[in-house]
This record gives structure tokens, sequence and C-alpha cells, in this order.
């Protein structure tokens, strides 16, 4: 071979390696990702895909399936507005003791998921706290401890019994006047799941979705292993307590440090026992684990009014995971977790893995 | 072009490195370091070398690679592109060391295209991932390319004497 | 073996020493004296400012324009928190003190985002 000949030929490698490593380049995994406040939250999509096209459009519908899940829960238009009559929940408390509503096939969905969990939790969980929620009135300016004789006066209208769910006609009706239906321990969830199915729909097959703490992941992360989840130390700043890997699967914590008050040196937060009508007492935060996002969400609402070994023991009984701090600083989990946490060394918390 | 004779001898060393290639691939070095293999089929591309020139050389490595990742359904995979700009930086390492220098004996070259093969590996490769971070990689590669080096060269060597012993040495270079 | 061969072993086992030593001397660096972090302030979707949380630096005091009126941001001790906000929950202001990678503080009310810029040892946090 002649020198050319070396010449040409190393040329054409060159350009082989060239053209390939750019067209590799073009092929690497993209990343689309995109911040909406929604449902009193800040929400972040990430998406990963080949077609850096099509991920802005995926986002676009899952964040239109959160949207029109939003309107469907809102619990404060006035009544007789256009929110309000956009709003399923809204139409069905304005409507309590009055007349069954017809309702949209989601909300018929998550209020069914409500009242069959608050039968398998025996009223740990109850999507008709509505009235205690507004004694508290945890979202307003001035949260404040009601009257203990005005909370005892308004739980009997917390009531799921008297919650009727007609599938056939997809109607919902609140038997007394003066229920109300509160969907917050749950819509967000639902609608992050709704969000995750609208992606997938969309071809995506690796995605994070972040609805204010509650995790949704699809797939595996960038690095093709699990993605990692931390847990919020309940008391410290922006601390963990554990960090959790997930693959397709969701992980929502309720805690009592999110939206609180304090009067007489008394922490209240927003989580209310169903029964007491007063903040539960048992938890710092309690983690879900679980495919579904807003059976997870419904569960930690749950899970977190509840005693830690009936948690744990009516989370085994579901099938889900659950990661728990309990009010004496304690952490526990479900033995199905064991491969899949690790909790963090450093915290003001005890931890016996079991 | 080559020479009749000269096209068999190249086809059959090109077979050995290809079973070579493909045996190598089959045993993994039971190692924590990703990419570290004892590059038997090195062995021949030096061989060709020696006994030939650096068309020779080159010839084998690159048909090699190409045939190797063919059989071992590898090819334009990321490992192929790795082993391509591997296979022709070691050759060219151990090309210009034969011809410029007289100090190294057969092991010396082979320790070369070690280094060269994992040079290039890395180089390949942080082109592909677009990351350089990945050359914090090298030091690792460049110690364990010390022991394989050692074991190919120590190889050719005897594969050398018994070659020239047998007489097959000058029959190969015949042109 | 010729001489040559034992050279060239040493040196790349010399090469391999000082880039290991390389490495080494980068990482410990790195854990030891890391460039200060940086936050990254947020309003209504648009980014307004990035401030070096330096621990060095004193306590620094930033008024910014939410949605619902000024609020104030502290920055002391290479760490950054919402000191007042004119929002009703106070969600902002109770989450107190952030500094590691990947924390954000939101104020929903005011559409404010403080997030902490850098490589994040989790890909998100449930809370």
């Amino acid at each position: 071979m002649t020198r050319r000949g070396h010449l040409l030929l190393i040329l054409c490698l060159g350009l082989l390696v060239a053209g390939v490593s750019v067209y590799l380049s073009e092929r690497r995994i993209k990343e689309y990702r995109s911040e909406q406040f929604l449902m009193d939250t800040l929400v972040s999509i990430k998406v990963y895909g080949d077609d850096a096209a099509a991920l802005p459009v995926a986002v676009a519908a899952a964040y239109g399936e959160m949207h029109r899940i939003a309107a469907l829960v809102d619990r404060f238009p006035l009544t007789g507005t256009e929110e309000c009559r956009r709003s399923d929940v809204c139409r069905i408390n304005a409507m309590a003791g009055i007349a069954p509503v017809r309702v949209d096939a989601d909300t018929l969905a998550m209020l069914l998921l409500a009242k069959k969990y608050q039968e398998l939790s025996a009223g740990a969980f109850d999507v008709t706290i509505g009235p205690v929620m507004d004694l508290w009135d945890f979202a307003g300016e001035n949260p404040k401890i009601p009257a203990s004789s005005s909370i005892v006066a308004t739980l009997p209208l917390v009531d799921s019994e008297s919650l009727e769910i007609n599938e056939i006609e997809s109607t919902a009706y609140l038997r007394k006047a003066g229920m109300k239906l509160d969907l917050g321990a749950l819509a967000k969830g639902y609608a992050t799941e709704k969000a995750l199915q609208a992606l997938v729909r969309q071809g995506i097959q690796k995605a994070l979705i972040d609805a204010g703490g509650n995790i949704r992941v699809l797939g595996s992360n960038t690095r093709n292993a699990p993605w990692r989840i931390g847990i919020k130390d309940p008391r410290q700043g922006d601390a963990l307590v554990a960090i959790v890997t997930l693959e397709d699967a969701a992980a929502v914590t309720s805690g009592d440090y999110y939206r609180y008050f304090e009067a007489d040196g008394q922490r209240y937060h927003h989580i209310l026992h169903p029964r007491s009508g007063y903040p539960a007492h048992e938890n710092m935060s309690v983690t879900v684990v679980s495919q579904d996002a807003g059976l997870a969400d419904l569960l930690s609402t749950a899970f977190f009014v509840m005693k830690g070994e009936e948690a744990l023991a009516l989370a085994d009984k579901l099938g889900v995971n659950l990661v728990l701090v309990s009010a004496a600083g304690r952490i526990v989990h479900t033995s199905g977790l064991a491969a899949h946490l690790e909790v963090l060394p450093g915290g003001a918390y005890r931890y016996d893995p079991r | 072009m080559f020479s009749t004779r000269r096209l068999v001898y190249l086809s059959l060393l090109l077979a050995m490195a290809t079973a070579l290639h493909l045996l190598e691939g089959l045993f993994p070095i039971p190692l924590p370091l990703p990419g570290v293999k004892l590059g038997l089929a090195n062995i021949i591309t030096l061989l060709a070398l020696y006994l030939y020139d650096l068309r020779a050389g080159l010839t084998v490595a690159i048909a090699r690679v190409f045939l190797g990742s063919l059989l071992g359904g590898t090819f334009l995979a990321p490992g192929f592109f790795l082993a391509l700009t591997g296979a022709v930086i070691s050759t060219l390492f151990m090309a210009l060391l034969i011809k410029k220098t007289s100090c190294f004996s057969p092991v010396g070259i082979s320790l070369a295209g070690a280094v060269g093969h994992n040079l290039g590996q890395l180089l390949m490769a942080s082109l592909l991932l677009q990351n350089q971070a990945i050359f914090y990689y090298l030091p690792f590669l460049l110690l364990s390319s010390i022991p394989t080096g050692l074991v190919t060269g120590t190889l050719l060597q005897g594969l050398l004497t018994r070659l020239k012993e047998a007489g097959v040495f000058a029959e190969l270079t015949r042109n | 073996m010729t001489r040559g061969d034992k050279l060239l072993i040493a040196a790349v086992l010399l090469c391999a020493f000082l880039g290991l030593l390389t490495i080494y001397r980068h990482f410990v660096i790195s854990s030891d004296q890391r460039f200060p972090a940086q936050a990254t302030i947020t309003v209504e979707g648009k980014v307004l400012c990035t401030i070096d949380l330096d621990p060095a630096a004193g306590q620094e005091l930033m008024q910014i324009a939410g949605r619902l009126g000024p609020a104030t941001v502290e920055v002391a001790d290479g760490k950054i928190r919402m000191r007042e906000a004119n929002c009703p929950e106070q969600i902002c202001v109770k989450q107190s003190w952030i500094a590691s990678p990947g924390s954000t503080i939101v104020c929903l009310p005011g559409e404010i985002i403080i997030h902490v810029d850098g490589p994040a040892p989790v890909d998100a946090v449930t809370r």
C-alpha cells in the first residue's frame, strides 16, 4: 500500500468513527422537564425519550389530565359560578341532602376508591371529612383551634355511610344536609396516576412526576437503575431520613410538618382523625410505596392516623409498602421494602430493622 | 495488494485472531473492571507485524474486529467501536515501536499495544458518551494493561521461538 | 525481557500512579473545599437570579416581588430560607433553611421557587 493509501485508510476510518459518534449522540436519550402550579402545589414532570419533539406533547397531555381532575375536585369555588358547575365535588356538596348529582367517571372512580378504603381502614380515612376541615380552616388566613363543642356537633356529618354512590346512574349523593366531600387526601395522587397514564399513551417509557412531593416514576432512571427517592426528615429542614429505590411505582408521604400552625406550644397539622376531628398524633410521617399513586396518596393519609403496628398490619394485608416515622421517633417499614430502602445514619430517629 | 501466498497466510492469521476474539468474549475476566481483557487476539496482530508490516497488521486487526463482532452479534454496537479504535491505535503503537526502536522485546511491544488499546477504547468511549470524566478510569486500565500485556507478550515470545525453531518463520515470510 | 521492557513497565506504572494520585487529590479537594453551591430563585415561571451560597459570606437579605407582593429571602452560612412572605399559610417560611443540592422551597400563592442547584443525591424527594 502506498503512503496515499495509508492516508486514505486513516481518513475513511476517521470519517466512519465521526459519523457513527454523531449518529449515536443524536440517538441519545433526551430530557424534557416542565413545572406548573396546580392543585395547590408545584407539579414537576420530567420525561425521557429519543424523540425530542414528542416529549413536550406528552407532557402537555399529562398536565391536561391533571387540570381536568383538579377542576373536578375543586371544593372552594362559590356556589353557582362556572367553576362550581364544572366541579363535581362542589356540586355534590351544594346538593347535599337535596338530590343525587351526575358525576364524571373519574369522580366516580375516586369516590369508590375512597369508600372502599374507608371500610378497609375501619374509618381511619374518610372523604366526608369536609365539615370538620372547614372548622379548622387550614387553608385560610387564620387557622384556629375550633371549640370542642362545635367539633362534637360537626362530627356526625363525617359519615361515609351517608355517601351514596350509584355506579349505574353514575351519580353521587350526600344524604345529610351540611355534609361535605374533601378529596384532598387522594385527588393529587389520582391525578398523578392519570397524568402518568397519559404519558404512557403518548409512548413515554421513562418519566418522573413530582406533584408536591407525591412521586410517581415510570421505568428506570437515566442511568437505567431504579429511581432514588429521598424521604424527607419530618423535623430537619432539607435532610432525608431514608432513600427508597423504585421502578414503575409511586411513593407518597403524609406528614405533620407541611401544613400546620402552632398554638400554646402545640403543633396542629392538617391531617385530622375522622373520628375525633382532631389532628392525629401517632406519627410524624408515613410514606406509602405502591404501584398506584392514587392509592398511595389515600393510604398515606389513612396510615398516618393509625398506630404504627396497625398501619404495618394493614399495609401487609393490602399488599402495599410503607415507611413510617412514629411520633416517638422510631422508623419502621414493611418487610417488602427491606431490599429497596436505605435508612440514612445521623438522623435523630431510632431504627431497628425487623 | 498482497501476493497470493501472503494473502493465504494473512487469512489464516485472521481466522485465528477472530477465533481468539470470540473465545475471549465468552470468558470475561472476573474483575470489577469492565473492558479489561487479556487481549489474546492482539497476539496475532503483533505476529502479523513481526512477520510482515504495518499494512498486514492493520488488515488483521481491523478485519478481526469486523468479523468478530459480526459473528458475536455486536456489530455496530458501542462495544464494536471501542474494539475498533482500540485495535487500530494499539496496532499503530506496536508498529511504531517495532520499526523505530530496537530496545523492546515482544513483551514490551505487547505491553505498549495493551496501553494503546486502552487509550483508544477510552477515547472512543468519551466520544460516544460525550463525557470526559471517563478518563478517570485510565489509571486503572493502565495498571491492568501491565499483567495482560506481559502475558500476551510472553505467549508471543514463545510462539516466535517455536516458529523459528520449526523453520516455519522463514516459510511464512517468503514472498 | 530487555532493559527497555522493564523501563516501559516502570513508565506505565508511574503514569498509572500519577493518574491515581490526581484522581485522589481531585476528590479530596472537591469534598473539602467545594465551590459554594448556588440557589436559583424563580418568580412566576421566570428566573429572577442566582445566588452563591458561600458559607464564608455573611448574612444577606434580599427583597423580591412575588405575585402576592414582597417577600424576603435570607442567605447565611451557606443556607437559604424564605424569611418573610406575604402568603396566608406561611408554608414556605415554616420550611426554614435549605442547603443541599436538589432541595426547593416553594411559595405557592406567590409563585416563588427557591432551588438549590447541583447534582442531587436522589432523583426526587417525597414529602
